[in-house]
């Protein structure tokens, strides 16, 4: 797509060199079409049911546990395997052989043999093997301090300590969430056509959400098993403010490179929507009150974040020092004028960091779900020929499209250290893309195609002399080290937001941007950096358990409750 | 072995990279491969023949000379990679009565799905022929006539590439999984692992970035 035309009428998209910029993407939140809301909507919208037919552990939580998710067509299950891990062998690496849990989601209902193959497998997880039946591949850690905590205290009869449990946020963590043929499990592309499967990643997030309840159903049990009759039920309120953490590492940051259409698909969607909300001409009184409520409750998000790292303490302290700002000039700003948003947003960008301009997009869209959650349909990539190069494309036209879309590349010199301090690879240890320092390691040979930037610099160079009415053909022909380039600039050139405009080899790279771009569109929020590379996120924190889908008609978990985020 | 198609394809295209082709060429060859075996075809196998074949070969050696007249080699034998991303970049060159011809191709069946996405581009199916092969594809449908069992024949001193017209009989349709003999995956597994630096000590420590501790 094209940024739209502008009009009187209407707010145009943002332009794509501002916002694929690192620094930017690496400030984004959450939205109405994260991902894990969009699952959320659909499961209410559709009375989704849900089952547990098999809960079988021991007092160490070994056994397995079988959760079922009944739409109006189908019925996925999530078949969790609980183990008993030595404490020195609980690692989040990517490198660990052993975790706390292990699960698959099952396309259908699992019969016995099923279960029995998949207990062969799936505790292995890279080391096994799963079938087309199986949908995704899992694993879990447990939050020691904070499992060992509830445990304790369910079991002696008392309610785990809120300060303890908020600072933590979740019981397990997920380490890593594998699908689309990841270990010979079902690609992509064969469950695609479901109503259900429309948006991305909706079976990754579901079995997420099916795990959420496996973790409180085993901490419940294995307090129930260790205080007897003096146990109790863990307190739904406390109950509903845990979520699953996620530890990403890198592993997830070339995927956004490495799908260039998906990526544009994602942020396309989200600008649409920013563009709509910006201009409609005027808001009602109930849309400004959902504003404000949600920016109330998001200030107090934002207090709630916690993290350790330099980064994101200085992020934190400007995302709410912004906050506060736009609260501030919300107690006069006129909504009830003309193009309130608009006039909002606008302002916003000439008095807010990023963090918060993104923050107040998001904002900008909770009122308006009926405008803008049909969007949620296009951020798929269903054009399965975006790969196709067209050799008929005139070099000149070649020319034109490097200097629109990577006009930010071409004036750097790579050849400068710092501009390609690093270099992206593949450990032959663990098959994971690593990230690494060009000039004191030997990894240039094995340096993976994600610099897009300095590779189109290149291709510009190559192009220089070339006649510009020739087609592409001839050059690829003698010019094969470019093809991978000109299939790139050919999507960035209908597909305006495939490409971060940054450079993603540069010294000063920060990969955690990367993660959090991605992690937002999933629907994460308190972003947790723990290095440079990678992050601690917290999943379905605050949303609704199977069972309390049906009570909740409002789409607005994703911000804390203000009462009890007040206690 | 039964795989998903996207391993196929990862596989394919970690092979051949390995096996010195650009990124590029890689990625198509992925596809390509993934393609062939969803038609239960023999691309795996072939693949790793012209990787073995062309190990070292610079794409010059094994591409076309130039898009002018029939294509050939500058010595030897064309690659069918080579042949078949050139044949769809210049897909419109397949214009109705005139035909491409590929003088001396190895393993011509990899050109295939390379067609399959020239026929989706020109809307029309269309025509590989060699060896008294004759496959015809509109994109994901294949007819494959093949009397002497030549389709996977090593080598074709010709090969044909012509639009084809529409057809109506049943087509042969692409199946969501793929089969791959753990013999021929080891094979690819060979170039595949070529794409991979070995594990050093700094790569360890920092390459994925341990920073603060991950277990609490």
């Amino acid at each position: 797509m094209q940024p739209q035309a502008n009009t009187s009428q209407t707010v145009v998209t943002r332009d794509p060199a501002q916002v694929m910029r690192l620094s930017r993407l690496g400030s984004f939140h959450q939205s109405r079409l994260s991902f894990m809301r969009i699952l959320t909507r659909r499961m209410t919208r559709e009375n989704w049911t849900f089952t547990r037919p098999v809960f079988e552990f021991d007092a160490k939580g070994v056994g397995h546990a079988v959760y079922c998710a009944h739409t109006p067509d189908r019925t996925y299950s999530l078949i969790a395997f609980g183990h008993d891990l030595p404490p020195e062998e609980r690692s989040d690496r990517v490198i660990a052989t052993a975790w706390d849990s292990t699960f698959t989601l099952f396309d259908g209902v699992p019969e016995a043999a099923d279960i029995e193959r998949l207990r062969q497998n799936i505790p292995l997880q890279e080391a096994g093997r799963v079938s087309e039946r199986e949908l995704s591949v899992s694993r879990a850690n447990r939050s020691v301090r904070l499992w060992d905590h509830v445990v304790s205290r369910l079991a002696a009869g008392a309610q785990p300590d809120p300060g303890e449990v908020a600072k933590v946020g979740y019981l397990m963590r997920t380490t890593a969430v594998y699908g689309s043929g990841k270990l010979g499990a079902a690609d992509r592309e064969m469950i695609a056509d479901r109503p259900e499967c429309a948006s991305p990643f909706q079976i990754e997030m579901l079995s997420v959400f099916l795990t959420r309840s496996y973790v409180r159903d085993l901490v419940q049990h294995m307090a129930d098993l260790k205080g007897g009759a003096a146990a109790v039920p863990l307190d739904a309120g406390i109950a509903r403010s845990l979520g699953i953490g996620n530890s990403t590492g890198l592993g997830m940051a070339p995927f956004l490179v490495n799908h260039p259409m998906l990526f544009n698909n994602w942020i396309a969607a989200r600008e649409e929507a920013i563009a709509i909300v910006r201009s409609l001409p005027a808001a009602t009184a109930s849309e400004v009150a959902t504003f404000r409520e949600m920016l109330e409750r998001s200030i107090l998000s934002a207090d709630l974040w916690y993290s350790e790292h330099p980064i994101q303490v200085e992020k934190l302290k400007r995302l709410r020092r912004d906050l506060s700002a736009l609260e501030t000039h919300l107690a006069d700003a006129d909504l009830a004028g003309p193009r309130p948003w608009d006039r909002l947003f606008v302002w916003a960008e000439g008095a807010l960091g990023e963090d918060a301009q993104e923050c107040l997009a998001s904002l900008m869209l909770e009122p308006y779900g009926r405008l803008v959650d049909h969007l949620a349909d296009k951020m798929s990539d269903k054009d399965r020929h975006a790969f196709r190069i067209d050799g008929t494309m005139r070099v000149a036209d070649l020319r034109a499209v490097l200097e629109r879309a990577y006009g930010w590349a071409l004036d750097i010199d790579w050849s400068e250290k710092e501009q390609c301090a690093r270099a992206w690879y593949v450990s032959q240890e663990k098959l994971e893309p690593r990230l690494g320092e060009r000039f004191e390691e030997p990894i240039a040979p094995y340096e993976q195609p994600l610099a897009p930037g300095r590779d189109a610099a290149a291709l510009y160079r190559a192009l220089k002399d070339k006649d510009g009415n020739a087609p592409l053909a001839a050059f690829l022909l003698t010019h094969p080290e470019h093809r991978h380039c000109v299939r790139r600039a050919q999507i960035v050139a209908r597909a305006p937001y495939a490409e971060i405009r940054d450079n993603t080899i540069g010294s000063d790279l920060m990969p955690i941007d990367m993660l959090r771009c991605k992690l937002s569109f999933f629907g994460a929020t308190h972003f947790d950096p723990r290095s440079d590379r990678w992050v601690r996120i917290c999943m379905f924190g605050n949303a609704p358990y199977p069972e309390e889908l049906s009570d909740s008609q409002v789409d607005d978990w994703s911000y804390p409750p203000l009462l009890e985020g007040a206690k | 072995m039964n795989r998903s198609l996207n391993e196929i394809e990862a596989h394919a295209k970690r092979a051949a990279r390995g096996a010195g082709l650009s990124w590029g060429m890689a990625e198509e060859t992925g596809r390509a491969a993934r393609w062939l075996a969803s038609h239960d075809l023999a691309g795996p196998a072939l693949l790793a023949d012209v990787l073995e074949k062309n190990d070292g070969l610079a794409h010059a050696q094994v591409a076309p000379v130039s898009l002018d007249g029939d294509w050939y080699a500058r010595a030897g034998d064309l690659c069918p990679l080579a042949v078949g991303a050139t044949l769809n970049d210049c897909a419109e060159r397949l214009a109705p009565g005139l035909s491409i011809k590929a003088r001396n191709v190895s393993c011509p069946l990899l050109i295939v799905p390379f067609a399959a996405w020239a026929a989706i581009h020109l809307r029309q199916p269309v025509r590989v022929s060699y060896e008294n092969v004759r496959i015809e594809t509109d994109g994901d449908g294949l007819w494959i006539d093949d009397p002497h069992q030549a389709i996977n024949a090593g080598k074709a001193e010709t090969v044909i590439f012509q639009r084809a017209s529409t057809r109506t009989d049943p087509a042969q349709r692409p199946a969501v999984r793929g089969n791959v003999s753990c013999k021929n995956w080891a094979r690819l597994g060979a170039f595949s692992e070529r794409t991979f630096a070995p594990a050093t000590e700094a790569s360890r420590r920092l390459g994925a970035g341990s920073g603060l501790s991950d277990n609490d």
